[in-house]
């Protein structure tokens, strides 16, 4: 089979065209192309149909979506019933979408960002950023060869491939060290921003970011962190305001 | 006033961050500290850029942007928020390059819902095409979504820019409300970041390995930067 190296580039662009209607799908479907495109010679008619499927509704997190799309692939080439198909891309919707979002969202993104931004603090910035990019797009780089080789491995044994991989493992060990490292950078960043202003400013800015926090815990999703933020100023300028 | 120049700079920077939130790349470019360092260095003062690009990653920290949730876009309400940041003392104008970045991030999360739907009419509008297999079809929504999304980062991106301006040039804060609104800005962005944090764990062993970072990071901050 031709094409992985451009189905892995177009992988990155997987979320390109992300809508409502069929969420990743279109961006399946585009990084799928030039997988599928040995079945136009041999198979006109499944070649067709395959296309047709590769882009129909599909929503995962995008750095594990090349499992899914080697999956189905693999699954066209090995001439499985075309609704067999469709289901086994229904089913990676959830999982993939759900380790994904912890692996990367919750886990290693944060972890790294966390200690971005505490050796922003501690040392040399552009050392922290570049490091923080480099690492960052190493592994989501790697994963996504990763996903794409094993997806076309394993086809329609795709679930079991994912069951035995290092990332269901890898997920809780991500979560603590982003627990750790945003744990560890806050009174860093804090000290970083507080340092000019004294004891009583510190505890003027402790006491906001207490209110914050159990504003948020107290209404939810209603009370974001940037909605708590500019409700703060607009207080804050009132205040001024009648002040002067 | 901003040379031509660095303001096509900082528009093309923005249009880049606006589109690696979703649509390309995704390297993470858009980033705050990442987006806001590259624009305070195009505006040839980094360090203003990093101190607004920490503050707002303190914001997007609170964001899980899982499935179809809606968040705000913070890479180019960063850059927006550092052209208001440079030229001054950061204790000073922190607050204001905050407040713009944050009113900056919500219209672009809002803009982002709008690219969402004009992309879904757009599938409609294919779905003949899509339905019979045709690969040019799935090419050009493909292209039309990111062209869809680069030209929403640009407008954001400028959008931002002009506010910036007229945030510089109008809305000049006396020293007391600009250090109040800097110390406000900095109490809310610990507030999001803890507050995304205790919520990423829940009840969980994260919990306790997110306390052993508070207090390991409190002992670095006492030893090292006292």
């Amino acid at each position: 089979m031709n094409g992985k190296a451009h189905a892995l580039l177009r992988l990155f662009a997987v979320q390109g065209a992300w809508n409502y209607e069929r969420m990743l799908g279109v961006g399946i479907g585009y990084a799928a192309e030039p997988l599928l495109e040995d079945l136009k010679a041999a198979d006109p008619v499944r070649h067709s149909e395959a296309v047709v499927r590769s882009a129909e509704f599909f929503n995962c997190n995008p750095n594990l979506a090349g499992l899914a799309l080697g999956a189905t692939v693999r699954a066209e080439y090995d001439a499985a019933p075309g609704p067999q198909v469709a289901r086994l891309r229904a089913a990676l919707c959830s999982p993939l979408g759900a380790l994904g979002d912890q692996l990367f969202w919750a886990g290693l993104l944060p972890a790294l960002v966390g200690a971005a931004l505490a050796a922003v603090v501690l040392g040399p910035a552009v050392w922290a950023i570049v490091g923080f990019l480099a690492v960052y797009n190493l592994i989501r780089v790697w994963t996504a060869a990763w996903a794409l080789r094993t997806g076309l491995a394993a086809g329609m044994g795709v679930g079991a491939a994912i069951g035995g991989s290092w990332i269901p493992r890898a997920v809780p060990r991500v979560g603590l060290a982003a627990g750790l490292m945003v744990g560890l950078a806050l009174p860093l960043v804090a000290t970083w921003y507080l340092q000019p202003f004294g004891l009583v400013s510190a505890a003027g800015v402790g006491l906001i970011a207490g209110a914050g926090v159990v504003a948020g815990r107290l209404l939810g999703a209603r009370m974001t962190g940037s909605r708590f933020a500019l409700l703060a100023i607009a207080v804050t300028l009132l205040f001024r305001l009648v002040a002067r | 006033m901003t040379a031509p120049l660095v303001l096509a700079a900082l528009l093309a920077w923005g249009t880049l961050v606006g589109l690696d939130l979703v649509s390309v790349a995704q390297a993470m470019i858009a980033r705050p500290f990442v987006a806001g360092s590259v624009a305070g260095l195009l505006l040839g003062d980094p360090a203003a850029g990093l101190r607004v690009g920490v503050l707002l990653e303190l914001f997007a920290l609170d964001v899980l942007p899982v499935g179809a949730a809606r968040y705000p876009d913070y890479g180019p309400a960063t850059v927006a928020a550092t052209a208001v940041a440079v030229g001054s003392p950061w204790e000073l104008s922190l607050g204001l390059a905050g407040t713009v970045g944050l009113l900056v991030s919500v219209l672009g999360g809002w803009s982002l819902q709008r690219l969402r739907r004009l992309n879904a009419a757009a599938v409609q509008r294919h779905a003949a095409a899509l339905a019979a297999g045709e690969s040019a079809a799935i090419r050009r929504l493909q292209y039309g979504g990111i062209v869809r999304d680069a030209l929403r980062s640009a407008l954001l991106t400028a959008l931002g820019l002009a506010a910036a301006w007229v945030a510089d040039r109008w809305l000049l804060l006396d020293r007391r409300t600009a250090v109040a609104l800097t110390l406000v800005v900095v109490g809310a962005a610990l507030a999001a970041a803890l507050g995304g944090a205790l919520r990423s764990a829940g009840r969980s062993r994260r919990r306790r390995w997110l306390a052993a970072g508070l207090v390991l990071g409190i002992a670095l901050a006492v030893a090292v930067l006292r």
